[in-house]
């Protein structure tokens, strides 16, 4: 059953830095293993720990939940690149739109709840983020850490192949 | 540019950042969480305690308004002074009003039992 492949699955750092590319789909750049269950899209929340922008590429940045940093990745390109050409160009502006009010967004110090497709580069494991929500209230990142921690016990490790 | 080599920080309690523990490492990066009891504006050092252990901040980098008596929390390194004495460093710092503490540190509790788990199966 793939029905984690199409979710954001709540990882902690740790869990999602530990991610192997998919054996059965070496060719899909977003396809993950976690256990040797197939995974696509993760949910993280943490402190902006780093911050890199180029401006009208991309916004990189680092988050720490407290058990690991994971990287992400925010596209700003939408109006300048090939790929996105081909879209209705009023689509694409609304597109380059959130996502530069998510890079407005990203300060070091805010905590952040973002989600996106799990994806490589140079060898790492990061999130291509889709969405981004600040979360003001301090007990956001503990109930992150539960959520994640309820999860893997009741559900995610329950459709491990790998025999756990 | 390349990889940044940022450290997490490891959640710990004041109480478990005191000499003879293993975390009291130079440079180690930590999340500490306390109470603001002093903050020195010429050196911009804030002094947090949570029961009997306190730790000196040196938030001179944060562009944040510190206000004894509110709880805070911070990333950063710890510095150990000649004196066998400790600072954290401070890169980042919130304000944490609010947090349930209880929660918070069975919490911590949960986590470092989840982490051992997983790495054990």
């Amino acid at each position: 059953m793939d029905t984690l492949y199409n979710t954001h699955v709540k990882l902690l750092a740790f869990d999602f830095l530990s991610l192997s590319p998919n054996p059965s789909n070496p060719t899909d750049p977003s396809s993950f293993c976690r256990k040797g269950t197939p995974l696509s899209r993760a949910e993280s929340v943490g402190v902006v720990v780093t911050r890199e922008l180029k401006p009208g590429k991309f916004l990189r940045f680092t988050i720490d939940d407290g058990t690991g940093c994971i990287p992400c990745v925010l596209w700003l390109n939408q109006l300048t690149s090939p790929y996105f050409s081909k879209r209705n160009p009023s689509g694409v502006r609304l597109i380059a739109q959130v996502a530069a009010k998510f890079a407005a967004q990203i300060q070091l110090g805010v905590v952040a709840r973002v989600r996106g497709k799990i994806t490589g580069y140079r060898g790492m494991v990061q999130i291509t983020v889709s969405d981004v929500v600040l979360e003001r209230d301090p007990n956001a990142q503990v109930l992150h850490w539960l959520d994640c921690i309820r999860l893997a016990r009741k559900c995610y490790d329950k459709f491990s192949k790998n025999g756990v | 540019m390349g990889t940044s080599a940022i450290s997490a920080g490891a959640l710990v309690t004041l109480q478990e950042l005191n000499s003879s523990s293993p975390n009291f490492k130079e440079g180690a990066s930590f999340r500490v969480t306390g109470k603001l009891r002093d903050y020195d504006l010429e050196t911009a050092v804030a002094v947090i305690v949570d029961g009997d252990a306190t730790l000196n901040v040196d938030t001179k980098h944060l562009k944040l308004n510190l206000r004894s008596g509110s709880m805070y929390q911070f990333i950063g390194e710890l510095h150990i002074e000649p004196n066998n004495e400790a600072f954290l460093k401070a890169r980042v710092g919130r304000n944490v009003d609010g947090l349930d503490i209880n929660l918070y540190r069975q919490s911590l509790q949960l986590l470092r039992k989840f982490h051992a788990e997983q790495i054990n199966s």
